[in-house]
């Protein structure tokens, strides 16, 4: 999957100050991309761009060499499916990390999607948090849940947005892992992160991007 | 009948005149919390108008629908007045702003967060609509609760649409507003015990009930 954003500006509803100006910028499989830069710099909606969950005011978004947001609902939603965005805030829902992870297999109508989720929280090393409840969990095993509720949906283009915000070294080195496993597999990723870390440049990043008063800059 | 079946009644009345007061206010606020919670420059200025709304004086607001109802009124020919069902409506309009601003505060937060994560996670727009619901189903309650608390404890609308008809449309609050210019003293603080019982155990019952569904 190749998502590829061509001179795209984009403002929230409402304002007038755009939050990214003429982005030019390709993602796709198998490729670790890592986008850094300042607070307030644009990353996250960034991100949320290339998720396919905001529509751009100008310029085009191109997957797999479609313009996304003239396709037909149906297509877009297939299209969505394929990628994956986790929020620097871990959102989860009320119930158990069980059900939370079995949550995107639940939405795509996945039979079984409850033994597909103990699978990957079995993979993940985290099975030991399946019959927690949300509120039970620390900020950096929240993280942790979240990351494995994409990473259940077997999606393929993963966008983290912050992941090692909440998380201390022995679950930064899991992720490092469960990333690295996933790029093996062929998964593109793309992380955003405020200051470049020696852990995400294990995982082995392709290109570095930066993000500066909206305007991206290859590194 | 003696005082306390009288207080029995007017008891059993006031909850049922702020409970569908309280239901007819939800079944339109809820759906226009819903769409003001939705971005937009003319939502937000309706969302602020109906939060400088929240506070209006129930006697002016009494006054206002007293004008509509009575005999020469516009709507005089509904024959509301001294009524419990204007009492009922009166009541609706006055909590109608403070639910719609609560659950638009509650569901704002519920689709900035709940429903783009579900997106996020390839929900369909009826899919994380439902999802961000249900997430938002007890700050939504408390709204509600909010909103009857407001209702049961005003005595403007009730005293100007309602006239405090003993046996009819006599309600806590003007049963309290009478015992005082009467004198009764006791009588008036026995039925404001009452009212604030009434609020703090339809609190506590849906802080329970939230308990127990793992809300």
């Amino acid at each position: 999957m190749i998502i590829e954003l061509r001179g795209v500006w984009f403002a929230y509803p409402g304002s007038r100050r755009h939050v990214l100006r003429g982005v030019h910028m390709r993602v796709e499989g198998g490729r670790v991309v890592m986008i850094e830069g300042p607070n307030g710099a644009g990353k996250t909606t960034l991100l949320k761009v290339l998720a396919l969950l905001y529509r751009p005011v100008k310029g085009v978004v191109l997957v797999d060499g479609d313009d996304y947001w003239s396709l037909d609902p149906r297509t877009q939603l297939s299209l969505r499916r394929r990628v994956v965005y986790v929020h620097e805030r871990p959102i989860l829902l009320r119930g158990s990390v069980l059900e939370n992870v079995a949550l995107g297999l639940k939405l795509r109508g996945v039979p079984g999607a409850i033994s597909g989720a103990l699978e990957t929280l079995r993979a993940m090393g985290l099975e030991y948090l399946a019959e927690r409840k949300w509120r039970e969990l620390s900020a950096g095993e929240a993280q942790l849940v979240s990351i494995a509720r994409a990473v259940a949906v077997q999606p393929e283009l993963l966008l983290l947005d912050e992941p090692m915000a909440h998380l201390d070294e022995d679950r930064r080195e899991l992720l490092v892992e469960i990333l690295r496993e996933l790029k093996s597999r062929g998964v593109g990723i793309v992380v955003a992160s405020h200051w470049p870390q020696d852990e995400l440049l294990r995982i082995g990043i392709d290109r570095v991007v930066r993000v500066v008063g909206g305007e991206v800059r290859a590194l | 009948m003696n005082i306390v079946e009288e207080v029995l009644e007017i008891t059993l009345r006031s909850l049922v005149v702020s409970g569908t007061a309280t239901l007819l206010a939800s079944a339109w606020s809820l759906p226009l919390a819903y769409i003001l919670a939705k971005p937009g420059r003319l939502r937000s200025l309706m969302a602020s108008i109906l939060e400088a709304l929240v506070g209006i004086p129930t006697v002016l607001l009494g006054l206002a629908l007293y004008m509509l109802f009575s005999r020469s009124g516009i709507l005089g020919f509904l024959h509301l007045l001294y009524t419990v069902r204007a009492i009922v409506v009166g009541q609706a309009i006055l909590i109608t702003p403070l639910i719609a601003v609560t659950a638009c505060r509650v569901l704002k937060s519920a689709r900035e967060s709940f429903e783009e994560m579900a997106l996020a996670l390839g929900a369909d727009d009826l899919q994380a609509m439902a999802i961000a619901l249900r997430e938002a189903l007890p700050g939504i309650t408390s709204s509600v609760v909010m909103g009857f608390s407001r209702a049961v404890g005003e005595l403007g609308i009730a005293l100007m649409l309602g006239g405090n008809i003993r046996g009819t449309t006599r309600v806590l609050t003007t049963a309290i507003a009478l015992s005082v210019s009467m004198g009764e003293y006791e009588l008036a603080l026995y039925l404001g015990g009452i009212l604030v019982a009434i609020s703090v155990l339809v609190s506590l019952t849906v802080r329970l009930l939230k308990g127990v569904q793992g809300l």
